[in-house]
């Protein structure tokens, strides 16, 4: 397919720039509050990125990937503890962990309908929650536990690791890559199945389709972005607590993905930085912080169909070919 | 031992079943699985809270989930009416936001602290049941959960309007080609759930403390509930209700190490079996 290759070679200019951007730009800042929040709203983009890739192959909604973004900082932080391993094994166990986990779980949980799915997730990432603040020998229970991260990481000296400039660059570059993988997912044969599915199953079956295991990965690949995002977080707090695996950082980040709009690949990440800038912004309200972006929200849900990207891209279409952008928003209407 | 626990799993079963119950109305008239039935469960608990302070127990019974159906009313009429041909998607999100609107309310109102209710000096007493003491208290709420179980089946099954009811739960289309409103039915309907969930609200509050957290471990089990059940089935919610609430006491008591992951297995165990739950056959 020919728009499949031309798509998929845009994927490595954009990428380049956009880490060049990031980069440069980062150095022009030398608050460390703010290159904090950045680094901060860089995870954050990271994990509705991962929310963002269900919605747009499969169509549902995860209200319980906070699951997947803490038990990235757990099992990090409970193999070192134990020391048997390196830390860098450790981080690697973890994100193959999540993947294999999440895989298995898909498979069960992908065939209920998609509203059910909305309140098994919740249900699930609240297990989860439940476990961690129990199990007191293993995780410190409702304290949360200290990650003993040890002097280097990748041949990184720990110190150097935690410089704001550094921190902020591996955060963003992670960010890039996974959106430009995320972008190869789609224009590859697992994204025009996975989209083949959501769109009609029946149909899909019919023409031959395995409908299980395609969900199942696309599942999967969602958990992995996630179990990135908890790692970098491990990096970035060196703290872990049951609070990072509750259902309100799910629901958090779901809006972000939502508001931000989760049709065009990067607008889950684009939701997370407005989110985590807009709440910079408002200061003294931050107390009723979450009312204000659950109103945002709604608003973004009632009038428009494609979130805050959906609307940006229109425009940008609209000013370049001065007609109704068709190309990728009008394609994918579920 | 045993049958105080088995008692006490019934007490939250209880509860569950007026909770979900409400949820499975909403998700059979209007196709929407409300996120926000927790947090208006939470609100009728306060709102309860404030009557009781200024009269007593009983009115708050009475008011509070009066003041909540109304609420659902317009819930039903200035929200759900309006996002009826949007995918169900949107409107779950859009009651999710909802639910984070009623949390800051709550919180703002009535601050994060924990607050408590007496029970009414009627039922303030304890009375000998199979060879165990209860509280009279907890064998009342038994009482109010059969009560709304058994209202709402007659209410269902033997009226006109429960006719209406079912049938707009099973096609809407064709039951207001039919000749019924079904706008108002399911306004009258959203009403009555969120009126049933303000009343749980404030069944609840003398035995469990009121907390601006207290919206999400009932919310999860009452999803729990409709989803084992069968999204939209009455019978199906009641008969849920009764072991979640088992599972759940139960579990606590004598599986202390696993009893968090109990329900889910038991929810999993089902789905794979049912994956439209015990009662459900629609899809």
């Amino acid at each position: 397919m020919k728009s499949t290759r031309t798509s998929r070679s845009r994927i490595l200019p954009w990428s380049v720039l956009a880490v060049a951007i990031g980069l440069a730009g980062s150095m022009a800042i030398s608050s460390a509050i703010m290159l904090s929040l950045l680094t901060q709203a860089a995870i954050y983009a990271i994990f509705a990125s991962g929310i963002g890739v269900l919605l747009r192959q499969s169509g549902v909604a995860s209200f319980g990937h906070a699951a997947f973004f803490g038990l990235g900082g757990y099992i990090i932080a409970i193999l070192l503890n134990d020391g048997a391993v390196s830390a860098e094994t450790a981080v690697i166990l973890a994100l193959v962990g999540i993947a294999v986990f999440a895989f298995l779980l898909g498979l069960v949980i992908v065939r209920v309908p998609g509203i059910a799915f909305a309140m098994l997730t919740l249900a699930f990432g609240q297990l989860f929650y439940q476990l961690a603040s129990n199990s007191r020998s293993l995780t410190g229970g409702a304290d949360g536990m200290t990650i003993n991260w040890p002097n280097s990481l990748f041949g990184v000296s720990f110190s150097t690791l935690l410089d704001q400039h550094v921190l902020f660059g591996i955060c963003w570059v992670a960010l890039v890559l996974s959106l430009a993988a995320l972008a190869w997912l789609r224009h590859s044969r697992l994204g025009h199945v996975s989209e083949a599915i959501r769109d009609n199953i029946e149909r899909a079956s019919f023409i031959g389709i395995q409908t299980l295991i395609p969900r199942a990965l696309i599942f999967a690949v969602s958990a992995i972005i996630v179990g990135v995002a908890g790692a970098l977080s491990a990096v970035n707090t060196g703290f872990i607590s049951p609070e990072s695996l509750h259902w309100s950082v799910s629901g958090s980040a779901l809006m972000m993905v939502v508001v931000g709009g989760y049709r065009l690949v990067w607008g889950p990440a684009f939701g997370a930085i407005v989110f985590f800038l807009a709440k910079d912004w408002i200061g003294d309200y931050a107390d009723h912080w979450l009312a204000l972006f659950g109103i945002a929200l709604i608003i973004v849900v009632v009038f428009t169909d494609a979130g805050i990207s959906g609307a940006l891209n229109r425009l940008i279409h609209k000013k370049r070919k001065g007609g109704p952008a068709n190309g990728a928003v009008a394609a994918v209407k579920p | 031992m045993l049958t105080i626990n088995i008692l006490n799993g019934l007490v939250y079963g209880s509860l569950l079943i007026i909770v979900a119950s409400g949820l499975a109305l909403i998700y059979g008239l209007r196709r929407v699985v409300n996120f926000a039935h927790g947090s208006l469960y939470m609100l009728g608990a306060y709102i309860g809270y404030s009557i009781a302070l200024h009269s007593n127990f009983w009115a708050a019974l009475i008011i509070a989930p009066l003041i909540m159906g109304v609420i659902g009313m317009l819930l039903d009429r200035y929200g759900l009416r309006l996002l009826q041909d949007r995918d169900p998607l949107s409107v779950i999100l859009v009651t999710f936001g909802l639910l984070l609107v009623i949390e800051d309310v709550v919180q703002t109102v009535w601050g994060k602290s924990n607050l408590s209710l007496d029970e009414p000096e009627l039922l303030n007493t304890s009375i000998q049941i199979l060879g165990t003491t209860m509280p009279t208290y907890r064998i009342a709420v038994v009482v109010a959960g059969a009560a709304v179980a058994l209202g709402l089946t007659l209410w269902l099954r033997g009226t006109r309007m429960g006719l209406f009811v079912r049938s707009a739960s099973t096609d809407p289309t064709t039951t207001a080609m039919q000749g019924v409103n079904t706008d108002r039915l399911s306004a009258l309907v959203v009403g009555l759930g969120t009126a049933l969930a303000g009343f749980a609200g404030v069944v609840t509050a003398p035995f469990l403390s009121l907390s601006p957290s207290m919206s999400g471990d009932v919310l999860i089990d009452s999803f729990m509930v409709v989803v084992i059940g069968g999204l939209g089935s009455l019978p199906g919610a009641f008969f849920a209700a009764m072991i979640l609430g088992q599972v759940q006491t139960l579990g606590a008591i004598y599986l202390p190490d696993i009893s968090a992951l109990l329900p889910f297995l038991l929810m999993i165990a089902i789905l794979l079996w049912r994956p439209a739950g015990l009662a459900g056959n629609r899809t």
